[in-house]
């Protein structure tokens, strides 16, 4: 089948035929016997027209009760047969069904009760006038709910088994279409958290339909997508790459030109020039690195206070005109699993970026913490400064490389707004989140979540 | 004049390397592909090869293995950054020393003199320096693990030379970079770790235990055993 509509239709139709035909076997399979409390009026009903028609069998014999029961027959689409005593048929045609009732029909025992296609059939021993004994039988309309059958019991079951039976068709229709439907939104919701690779039809089963189409342009869209963006980062990473080559020929000739020329001013500020330009290439290399990287990094235990501490000492001495300085509280030493050297680039970048904005005379603070959430434990670095902040509408973004917020931040550093997108994607390859807030009265604080691996992997303290 | 193989296929860098390594006193010969490069190399002629990784044609990780297949001399890699593991594998497969491009030619200039200096030098001490099984002769540049020579490179050589002469002693890794490779240690700098267990590997265990143990925190220590001491560790176990 091609085409949805086409199953759908099939689908609907089918489960209205399948009503029907349980609805036409709940008459066919539908109960044989008339409840009792009925039997009286049945009884009286079938004893109005049985005494005309043997008034009619005695008066006029056979023919004239047989133009009765047509009449009847006519009238109200039921049919009635009169037999003698013995059971042969005097009048009525088409009298075969009735024949085994009349047999258990004696003076002794008067009426015969059954069911049939839901239709009530009474069969009577009735006496004429003349003394002779009549067995007449009949149908009569028994009412739907002689039908479907009195009983409670039979009737909660076999309504069981209808739903039971409709509800689970309806099951499977609806789950052959949700299905596709909730595992492309998985594949979707996959894509958009940042997984590129992430593709529907490996596990949607192979559909010929509507579906399956828009299973399959999903996953054309998914791969321009990725091709798209890997493709972007490539660039970067191309780009980086070629631009080194003239940055070490100039390195070379700067450095050829110092020798012929001697010292001047102009050759320090070209050569500061190159080196940043080496620097910010570096960096743009790293975030590309990290952006593409598939392959996991190559982990081993680090000592995280130890690499923060470091870290602050260093920034503290560089900054000690300048700021209020730089405090760092750990209360305990904190083992992560990761690449050392990315760590530390990515908290330099933190502690570099804080110290950059704090206002002078103002310290930075950072704070080394464990925390438990859902289970597993975190280390969470928290770097505050007392700077001007960030405007509320653009904290997501100064993790975007070369992001710059408008007016506030300059551009006096010399990172070109890459530290931060370092230290985000450093952060998001050791499997930890990072965000900022400011914080009243003033200042940033950006916190990292580092997953803090059990106690039983984690080093031993240094015994050297 | 000491002569310096250049194989990178930057052609314009060459020659401003060339132009600028030439008043100190260096030949450069500068080739562009690394199946010449390998061949040029493998020519003895030169005192020190600077070789790119990146080559178009036989990569440089290929030419450094095949050199070193044939010959101890001095190999200096140039690297772009962010090629961690291209650095590292060089290391392991016998380079001496590695230089991130873009690169200050003053660095290069000292990174070239480090090396040549460890691997010219003439020992002013010319006896043998024996350390159980192991022999290592300064004056004629060999290593002998009982009777079977060692190949081992100039760094590793200089490695074990000063092992050897602080035996018992433990040596930083900031003491054995300087020594051994002329520079000061920089911040995740794994050199010198890389040509300790390259060196492990090529002296394999000694019969007492390991013969280069690793001081955490600290550095690296020639496990001093006298020949006595280790037969007798031998006779015991029989």
């Amino acid at each position: 089948m091609r085409s949805l509509f086409l199953k759908i239709f099939l689908w609907f139709w089918a489960t209205v035929i399948a009503t029907g035909i349980a609805l036409l076997f709940t008459f066919i399979f539908g109960p044989h016997n008339v409840p009792s409390r009925w039997h009286a009026t049945l009884e009286d009903t079938a004893r109005y027209s049985g005494i005309i028609a043997v008034e009619e069998a005695e008066r006029g014999r056979a023919p004239a009760a047989s133009a009765y029961l047509e009449q009847v027959a006519r009238e109200t689409h039921l049919r009635a047969c009169l037999f003698d005593s013995a059971g042969g048929l005097i009048a009525g045609s088409d009298c075969g069904s009735f024949q085994s009732m009349t047999s258990h029909v004696t003076m002794a025992n008067p009426s015969g009760f059954s069911m049939r296609y839901g239709i009530a059939r009474v069969a009577l021993a009735l006496q004429g006038s003349s003394g002779r004994e009549y067995i007449f039988a009949t149908e009569l309309p028994a009412g739907p709910r002689a039908a479907i059958g009195m009983e409670r019991r039979s009737f909660v079951l076999q309504w069981g088994i209808a739903l039971l039976v409709s509800g689970f068709i309806c099951y499977l229709l609806t789950r052959y279409l949700t299905t596709p439907i909730l595992r492309l939104r998985a594949a979707s919701q996959q894509l958009a958290a940042g997984d590129l690779s992430t593709r529907a039809a490996t596990v949607i089963e192979r559909r010929h339909d509507e579906l399956g189409d828009l299973v399959r342009d999903f996953d054309t869209m998914a791969s321009r997508i990725e091709e798209l963006v890997s493709r972007q980062r490539q660039l970067i990473s191309d780009v980086s790459h070629e631009l080194r080559s003239p940055l070490a020929r100039l390195y070379v000739a700067l450095d050829l030109g110092r020798e012929r020329k001697g010292d001047d001013p102009a050759f320090d500020h070209m050569e500061k020039d190159i080196g940043l330009l080496s620097e910010m290439i570096g960096r743009l290399l790293t975030v590309a690195r990290l952006d593409t990287s598939s392959q996991r990094l190559p982990m081993s235990s680090v000592d995280l206070t130890e690499i923060v501490s470091q870290i602050v000492r260093d920034a503290a001495f560089e900054s000690r005109e300048r700021n209020g300085g730089v405090e760092l509280t750990a209360p305990e030493q904190f083992f992560v699993q990761g690449d050392a050297k990315l760590l530390q680039s990515a908290i330099e970048n933190l502690v570099r970026n804080a110290i950059r904005y704090t206002e002078p005379g103002t310290p930075v603070e950072v704070l080394l913490q464990s925390e438990r959430r859902l289970n597993t434990s975190f280390v969470r670095l928290t770097v505050r400064d007392y700077g001007p902040g960030v405007p509320e509408s653009e904290l997501v973004n100064i993790f975007q490389p070369f992001y710059r917020v408008s007016d506030a931040r300059d551009r006096q550093s010399g990172g070109a707004g890459l530290g931060l997108a370092i230290a985000e994607r450093v952060i998001r390859v050791h499997g930890g989140t990072i965000r900022a807030e400011n914080v009243a009265p003033r200042g940033l604080r950006v916190e990292a979540l580092l997953p803090h691996p059990p106690l039983n992997s984690r080093e031993p303290s240094s015994s050297a | 004049m000491e002569s310096v193989l250049i194989v990178d296929d930057d052609v314009e860098l060459c020659r401003l390397l060339a132009e600028r390594l030439g008043p100190e006193g260096f030949a450069i010969e500068a080739v562009h592909d690394g199946l010449h490069g390998l061949e040029r190399a493998l020519s003895k002629e030169h005192a020190l090869i600077v070789l790119d990784l990146m080559l178009p044609g036989l990569g440089g990780l290929d030419v450094l293995r095949r050199l070193r297949a044939q010959s101890p001399v001095p190999v200096l890699i140039l690297t772009a950054r962010g090629e961690d593991v291209d650095r590292i594998l060089g290391l392991e497969i016998g380079a001496d020393d590695y230089l991130p491009k873009p690169f200050n030619p003053r660095e290069l200039l000292a990174r070239i003199r480090a090396i040549l200096r460890r691997t010219t030098q003439v020992a002013s001490t010319a006896g043998a320096l024996v350390a159980g099984d192991l022999r290592l002769d300064p004056a004629a540049r060999e290593v002998w693990l009982n009777d079977t020579a060692v190949d081992l490179t100039s760094v590793e050589f200089a490695l074990l030379e000063s092992l050897l002469r602080a035996s018992g002693r433990i040596l930083t890794r900031e003491q054995l970079t300087e020594s051994v490779l002329g520079r000061k240690l920089g911040p995740f700098d794994r050199v010198v770790d890389v040509h300790v267990s390259n060196l492990r590997r090529k002296l394999g265990p000694a019969p007492g235990g390991e013969r280069i143990k690793s001081v955490r925190g600290s550095g690296y220590l020639f496990v001093a055993r006298s020949e006595a001491d280790s037969r007798r560790k031998e006779a015991d176990r029989a």
